[in-house]
């Protein structure tokens, strides 16, 4: 028993070994364990069979071969700690940068938000001016861009479209030995607001004294530019003041979708439309003359219908009801009856009118420039103050390109990020025939196009994101562009490489980062030179960047018009006399063909057609009085099926086979639209087959201006599309025409409806679902409104259930979220949309996804047609999660994976789901998401995702480059999961923990929902319902709000402001 | 001695059956080997059910995306399906237990071949609740099992988690119910079996030995199941019903759907019977057994159903109306008439327009006729529940997501492989156990065998006239 434990002692007793120690730790202290004894004991070791090494045997095998089995094929996830945090990074917590959007057409001021580095989304900056916190759906989605893996990599030489990557001392070397101080090079750009991109250009042009820009717009305002040329003496736009007007004519200016500057205008335009009570309601009226249904028409009081080339004639027939003394081409009756009736409001608005015109005929510019004129509308409506910058290509620019390259006489061509002269004019064959004469091309873009597959050298500039740069998107009024992000690739920005290759003393190429000593450089000599608010350049340059926009005085002063409207009157364009006319549009979405690879636009619908993935040929709808509505040739009768004809479609000698046809309310009978931008050739896998190149069919007027239309042939049904992509076949609230046989107005969506197969439309205009009315009767739309929530209340008081007492012990303690949804203010833009599938990490689907109607926005846009059938009114309506407190989703999931938070949102718990889609189908709203296939590629089984669009291998969004835009904050859902609009919880609660870090109460408006955010026109209201002083429950008190199927008892948290359009009903 | 026979009744048992030949002719079927037909009809259950598994594994594989069902129709043939088979479900329990309890003598021939397809039809329509779900490897969660999530119990609200309970409380009781009454006949088949056979048969029928108290104690456990029974054939399918009722939906949310249900669920449960006796009574030549008597009073029955069902469709149509409210008159409306018009028109022509046939006698006990019949009522039913949750689903509130519906190859495979499923089931039945109660069918020999059952009034008459 002695030393039994090695030597070591504990106490005295222990260590002299007296043995009444060693009995008391025998029995008392150490039990005496039998399996000591008997490994001691060999013969039972003997006897047992498996031996310690049998043991080890096993152990080492199982453990071998679990770990074989399961280590197969682990990813390896890679997180590395910053070695030396760097200083304004704090992971989990963003940081927001000032910067700047310009695409080339679209214009915004924005803050880029980053995590951990990374910019992952755009909102609105509030200080601008311009934009005043508003975004456009393109802004939004421009972070995608940034990650786009069809990105150049780097600078080298170009081959069948493909870029050889090689190193920027290659290119360099290079295309310095090919130019010389006497050669012609032509830098190839859009419309440029850069004020130092313009310096660098200027720098480089006087190393190479011969080289010239050309600025060219595939969208333009050409005709504008050259107007106000003449007639006032600058190649300018001026400022427009929607928000002055007080009558607003367009003719065919798709002023708060595309044109110019929308999110300015759009801002501008709703302060003027929105309507908070029905006492004392006033608003603008707003004529829209045009050929296809624009979004700007869509929100007009009062359409007038004309064929595309009969702008001149509805011009000329205005200028002259309005006195102007000139006679133009015939107009058809109707449109003229109204256009004269236009005239006189016109005339009663004096100082307070304003007619815009997105016509590229001079002429007609000429024309309404002198109807603004004799309408007093400079000086008030429109400005030379501050003139806008964001136009200031000709068309007259590239054709003389064309002309110059194809006689041989220019040596080089620079083509500028973004610009596409190979596919975005209607010569655009001629392009590329001249390219090939010209011996040295260098593409700038970042992204490959069909210009670039032209050139030679590749020369790729950063994205903005990644860059330097500053903007002058009005005279006087400035922009920053600021880095969020280390370039990705081998990139350099494109004004460097100028400067670089001009030897320009001005760039300090021993600097880190030039281009960056450039721009301040520019902006010490002209904008800090030109204000007196700060006394040194550093105070000014870090207010300036912080704020990401300065302002200098008033600039660009005031223009006389010295135009004449019988000689503007002559050459305006005349009307084709076609049976049928195509009219081209650029959608608010892929622009003219620039943000086509980019899947978040690409996968937004149209606002009007509501299509993706491509354009369609929205088609005319008629009615003869019979049970059935008829669209052009009898085509898309099974539209509600998602079946759409194909039809071949030829203009201007060019046929587009196999169009989809998509029935379009609100064309006249001889009027086809199209959309512009689309059909891409050479494009990122994304982009691929979308739609139809349609600038092949324009043609050129005589002063070599790009016409957006053409005279059609639309084919018989060449086919039918089987996988037809729109996400809303219903199209109307009740349409209403005069009934040939009675004379009576009838609702024409009840009766084209009440036969087998078409479906019942009675029920639909009763529906509480949109409350719309006119102007004049808005009192009335106020009381029908106040009688139906009464009614609905009594309903819902005859539940069982103790919903007050919820009320009263739940919501209304501590916050209840609510949203406002004002139908007025929102015009469709679709920006919202965007924001929400950036900001929740929303997957992109695909075009045969979303044909099967399975697309995932948690927000869409509901687009309903009323009133008159042949000329109808829009409404536009956000949709989405309404949060209801007696919510039907939650009831009737099996495992409470739905759920209500105190603070009413209606919750989604993703790892509960186990897919049943009961809470869709019960959602009365459908506004509910599932995820039908592995869209995310965060499944549980690999080799399983969807693809988008046709790519092979690893599918959209699953590669490392793309997922860098996911917003960390949000889960991303797995396949066989339900999700939904959150409220952006996630910004909810950042917003909760700050105010609680701060031990104070959350403010009004601290938490803004992406949605809310993003919209330019302030439609969107997110606040705390139990705060009577919220600006959500000022919003809410008026008396034009409802709750949609408020009668249902949803108790839904979304309230909604009812439309009211200014509709004259003699203007029709 | 001759039992009290109401001189009206039809002979159950033809054939001047003996005990002895009762046995003969039904075990027989699982000692011969297969018939031809047999062989031919499970090879082609074999491929259907072959058809199942290839479509379930590729919907687990690839997502419930490789059905065509969106964002505004969340349930389509699934569901459709589910609720198809569930109320096929119905007329074994029905036949079984309610019968037996108004002591219906005729249910002796048909109900053990019931019982057998109300359990295969309940393990078809079982498949569906699961592979509808999104992630199917989480569906335990619908069990409300102790966890250490919180615990986190399942929503007791939820209409879909009474289904979890109704569904699986059925399933237990009709499987014991149904083997049960198949102990005295495994007895039976192990006494002419030997070998491994009579081995298998002998564990399978628990030792039975035909005591008396074996005998009693089974008389008593038949009653006690079928009194817990009874309360289930009304239970299940009104659960079911409640999937609808109780949602927000117009033409879901309405009071009438839980006895229409139930209605049309034994509607489709004895069509279903019919189409199964009258193939059996066929290739395994039970003639005797399964007579023309047995077929009349199913139809009888079809007929009844059929009429409540088609009272039912009617009565939603005025309630519509009478109603006021725009939603649900339009729900309707769009039912008839709408884009699915002729899935409406499939149920009302199935369902309600056909089986008035039946008024005729001659009609009824028309075997080809019958057998055309049954079938219909069954692509009635089917159209009925694809009517309610596809046309449905496709047209509610928001016109703006209203869409269209129509099933991809994997549900059309899914369904047809359920068939697969059911068949290939009920094919292995008929070769293991006898598709006829024997005990039962012996127990009414002397009371409903044509040699003990008077032909002629005056039969009657003498017999009377001998007793006296």
């Amino acid at each position: 028993m002695d030393n039994q434990n090695n030597g070591v002692w504990g106490s005295e007793a222990e260590l002299t070994g007296d043995e009444r120690f060693d009995k008391i730790v025998a029995s008392e202290e150490f039990v005496s364990l039998p399996i000591v004894d008997q490994l001691g004991n060999d013969e039972v070791v003997e006897e047992t069979q498996a031996s310690r090494r049998d043991f080890l045997k096993y152990v080492g095998f199982g453990l071998g071969a679990a770990t074989i089995a399961a280590s197969c094929d682990t990813p390896v996830k890679r997180a590395i700690p910053y070695v030396v945090k760097p200083d304004s990074i704090v992971p989990g917590v963003a940081s927001y940068y000032a910067s700047s959007f310009f695409d080339g057409s679209d214009y915004c001021a924005v803050l880029v938000k980053t995590r951990e580095g990374r910019p992952i989304k755009i909102e609105g900056n509030s200080f601008s001016s311009v934009t005043k916190g508003g975004t456009s759906a393109r802004a939004q989605a421009s972070v995608l861009s940034l990650y786009d893996t069809s990105r150049i990599q780097g600078p080298g030489t170009i081959a069948d479209g493909k870029v050889t990557v090689t190193n920027w001392a290659d290119v360099d070397k290079a295309v310095g030995a090919k130019l010389n101080a006497g050669s012609n090079i032509r830098i190839v750009t859009n419309t440029n607001i850069s004020p130092s991109t313009k310096r660098a250009m200027a720098d480089f042009s006087a190393k190479y004294p011969n080289a010239k820009v050309v600025t060219y717009d595939p969208v333009s305002s050409s005709a504008l530019l050259q107007a106000n040329a003449s007639d006032f003496g600058r190649q300018a736009v001026p400022s427009y003041h929607f928000d002055k007007a007080d009558v607003i004519v367009s003719f065919g200016a798709d002023f708060l979708g595309t044109w110019i500057s929308p999110v300015e205008f759009t801002k501008d335009y709703s302060t003027n439309r929105v309507i908070k009570n029905a006492k004392n309601a006033k608003m603008s009226h707003h004529v829209q003359v045009e050929g296809h249904m624009s979004l700007t028409g869509s929100n007009a009081d009062n359409r007038i219908l004309i064929q595309p080339s009969e702008m001149g004639a509805a011009i000329t027939a205005l200028a002259s009801a309005l006195g102007l003394g000139v006679s133009g081409p015939a107009l058809n009756a109707k449109a003229k009856t109204a256009i004269t009736k236009t005239a006189a409001k016109l005339k009663a608005a004096r100082g307070k009118a304003l007619v815009v015109s997105g016509s590229n005929n001079v002429g007609e510019q000429m024309l309404v420039n002198a109807i603004n004129n004799m309408l007093g509308s400079y000086g008030s409506t429109i400005t030379w103050d501050r003139a806008s910058n964001q136009r200031q290509g000709l068309d007259s620019n590239i054709q003389g390109l064309i002309r110059d390259m194809n006689s041989g006489s220019v040596d080089a061509v620079f083509i500028m990020d973004g610009a596409n002269p190979a596919f975005d004019i209607p010569n655009a064959d001629k392009f590329a025939t001249g390219m090939a004469k010209v011996k040295t091309s260098v593409f700038f873009g970042g992204t490959m196009n069909e210009t670039g597959a032209l050139c030679q050298m590749a020369a790729p500039t950063n994205h903005y994101l990644e860059s330097w740069g500053d903007l002058e998107p009005k005279q006087g009024v400035f922009s920053l562009v600021q880095p969020t992000i280390q370039p990705l690739f081998k990139t350099r920005q494109a004004e460097e490489t100028l400067l670089r290759w001009a030897g320009s003393a001005n760039l300090n190429t021993a600097s880190e980062q030039p281009y960056f000593e450039y721009v301040k450089q520019t902006w010490k000599n002209t904008v800090f030179a030109g204000q007196s608010k700060f006394a040194t350049f550093n105070m000014f340059w870090d207010s300036a960047l912080h704020d990401g926009v300065f302002e200098t005085g008033a600039a660009g002063g005031a223009a006389v018009y010295n135009g004449n409207a019988s000689a503007a009157a002559a050459t305006v364009s005349k009307p084709s006399g076609a049976a049928l006319e195509v009219s081209f549009f650029e959608t608010v979405n892929v622009g003219t063909g620039q943000h086509l690879n980019n899947p978040w636009l690409t996968e937004m619908p149209d606002p009007v057609a509501r299509t993706v993935w491509g354009n369609f040929i929205g088609i005319p709808v008629s009615w003869d009085g019979s049970n059935k509505m008829q669209a052009l040739n009898g085509l898309n009768p099974d539209e509600v099926y998602g079946y759409a004809d194909l039809v071949n479609v030829e203009a201007n000698g060019q046929t587009a086979e196999g169009v989809s046809c998509v029935r379009q309310f609100g064309l006249p009978q001889n009027v086809v639209s199209m959309a512009l931008g689309y059909g891409r050739t050479v494009i990122g896998q994304a982009g691929k087959n979308t739609g139809w190149n349609v600038y092949p069919m324009m043609s050129l007027d005589a002063n070599g201006n790009t016409q957006y239309y053409a005279a059609a042939n639309v084919s018989e049904k060449m086919g039918m599309d089987k996988t037809f992509p729109a996400v809303q076949y219903h199209h109307t609230m009740g349409v209403k025409a005069e009934d040939p046989n009675s004379g009576e107005t009838i609702n024409v969506g009840e009766k084209t409806s009440m036969t087998v197969g078409s479906g019942y439309q009675g029920g639909i205009v009763d529906r509480s679902i949109i409350f719309q009315a006119n102007l004049s009767e808005v009192g009335d739309l106020a009381h029908k409104i106040g009688e139906f929530r009464k009614e609905a209340n009594h309903l819902n008081d005859q539940t069982l259930y103790p919903f007050e007492e919820y009320s009263e012990k739940i919501y209304s303690q501590g916050h209840h979220w609510g949203m406002h949804v004002d139908l007025n203010a929102c015009t469709g833009c679709g920006a919202c949309q965007v924001a929400c599938v950036a900001e929740n990490n929303v997957p992109m689907v695909g075009r045969d996804e979303v044909a099967r109607h399975h697309e995932m926005t948690w927000l869409r846009i509901d687009r309903y047609y009323y009133g008159d059938f042949e000329n109808p009114n829009v409404v536009y309506q956000p949709m989405m999660c309404q949060h209801c407190d007696n919510a039907p989703c939650e009831n009737v999931c099996p495992v409470a994976a739905t759920n209500h938070s105190s603070e009413g949102l209606n919750q989604m718990t993703y790892n509960r789901c186990i897919g049943t889609r009961y809470c869709a189908n019960n959602c009365p709203y459908k506004v509910r998401r599932f995820n039908w296939l592995d869209y995310t590629t965060a499944d549980l089984f690999p080799a399983n995702e969807a693809d988008m669009n046709g790519e092979e291998g690893v599918p959209y969004g699953a590669d490392n480059l793309t997922r860098m835009v996911l917003n960390p904050d949000v889960t991303v859902r797995s396949r066989g999961v339900i999700e939904k609009c959150s409220f952006c919880v996630q910004r909810i609660q950042e917003g909760k923990l700050t105010a609680k870090r701060e031990q104070r109460g959350l403010r009004d408006g601290e938490v803004k929902t992406a949605c809310q955010t993003a919209c330019p026109t302030g439609a969107i209201t997110f606040g705390d319902m139990n705060n009577k002083k919220s600006a959500l429950m000022q919003n809410v008190d008026g008396d034009l709000n409802y709750r949609v199927l408020e009668e249902i008892n949803t108790q839904s948290s979304v309230y909604y402001s009812a439309k009211v359009v200014n509709r004259d009903a003699d203007l029709t | 001695m001759s039992a009290t026979v109401s001189p009206i009744r039809e002979p159950l048992i033809r054939g001047s059956k003996t005990y002895h030949q009762i046995t003969e002719d039904l075990v027989s079927p699982t000692e011969r080997t297969p018939s031809t037909a047999w062989v031919i009809a499970f090879i082609l259950s074999v491929i259907g059910l072959a058809t199942y598994a290839i479509c379930l594994v590729w919907t687990v594989w690839q997502g419930i995306g490789t059905w065509n069902l969106n964002r505004t129709i969340g349930w389509g043939y699934d569901i459709t399906n589910f609720v198809w088979w569930v109320g096929i479900g119905h007329a074994g329990t029905l036949i079984s237990a309610i019968l037996l309890i108004f002591r219906q003598k005729w249910r002796t021939g048909v109900n053990r071949a019931a019982e057998a397809m109300t359990i295969f039809a309940v393990v078809c329509a079982g498949q569906f609740p699961l592979i509808h779900m999104g992630r199917l490897w989480l569906g335990f969660f619908i069990f409300p099992y102790p966890n250490t999530r919180g615990p986190l119990w399942v929503n007791f609200n939820s209409p879909l988690l009474w289904d979890v309970f109704a569904i699986s409380t059925y399933f237990t009781v009709s499987l014991l119910f149904w083997y049960m009454g198949l102990v005295p006949d495994f007895a039976t088949v192990r006494d002419r079996a030997t070998g491994l056979r009579r081995n298998i048969y002998n564990f399978l029928a628990f030792g039975w030995t035909g005591s008396a108290k074996h005998w009693q104690r089974w008389e008593a456990m038949a009653l006690i199941l079928a009194g817990l029974a009874t309360p289930l054939v009304l239970s299940v399918h009104t659960i079911v019903s409640f999937d609808f009722a109780t949602s927000i939906i117009p033409g879901w949310h309405t009071t009438i759907f839980p006895p229409y249900f139930v209605a049309g669920a034994v509607f489709s449960g004895f069509a279903m019977v019919q189409t199964l006796m009258i193939m059996t009574r066929k290739i395994l030549n039970l003639k005797d057994y399964i007579t023309l008597e047995h077929i009349e009073s199913m139809n009888k029955v079809i007929l009844l159903t059929g009429t409540i069902v088609g009272v039912a469709y009617l009565t939603e149509l005025f309630i519509a109306w009478y109603s006021g409210y725009i939603y649900e008159q339009f729900a309707f409306y769009n039912r008839v008439f709408g884009p699915y018009w002729w899935s409406y028109f499939g149920m009302m022509s199935c369902n309600v327009l056909s089986p008035q046939i039946f008024w005729s006698k001659n009609m009824r006990r028309n075997i080809f006729v019958t057998f055309v019949m049954s079938v219909f009522v069954n692509i009635g039913m089917w159209f009925e529940r694809y009517v309610i949750i596809a046309s449905t689903l496709a047209r509610d509130y928001l016109p703006s997501s209203w869409s269209y519906y129509w099933p991809s190859w994997v549900e059309i495979g899914l369904f047809v492989g359920t068939l697969g499923l059911f068949f290939t089931l009920y094919l292995l039945f008929v070769r293991v156990a006898p598709v006829v109660a024997i005990a039962e069918v012996k127990s009414i020999l002397k009371s409903s065998g044509d040699q003990y059952t008077p032909k002629t009034r005056e039969q009657v008459t003498g017999q009377k006239q001998q007793a006296h």
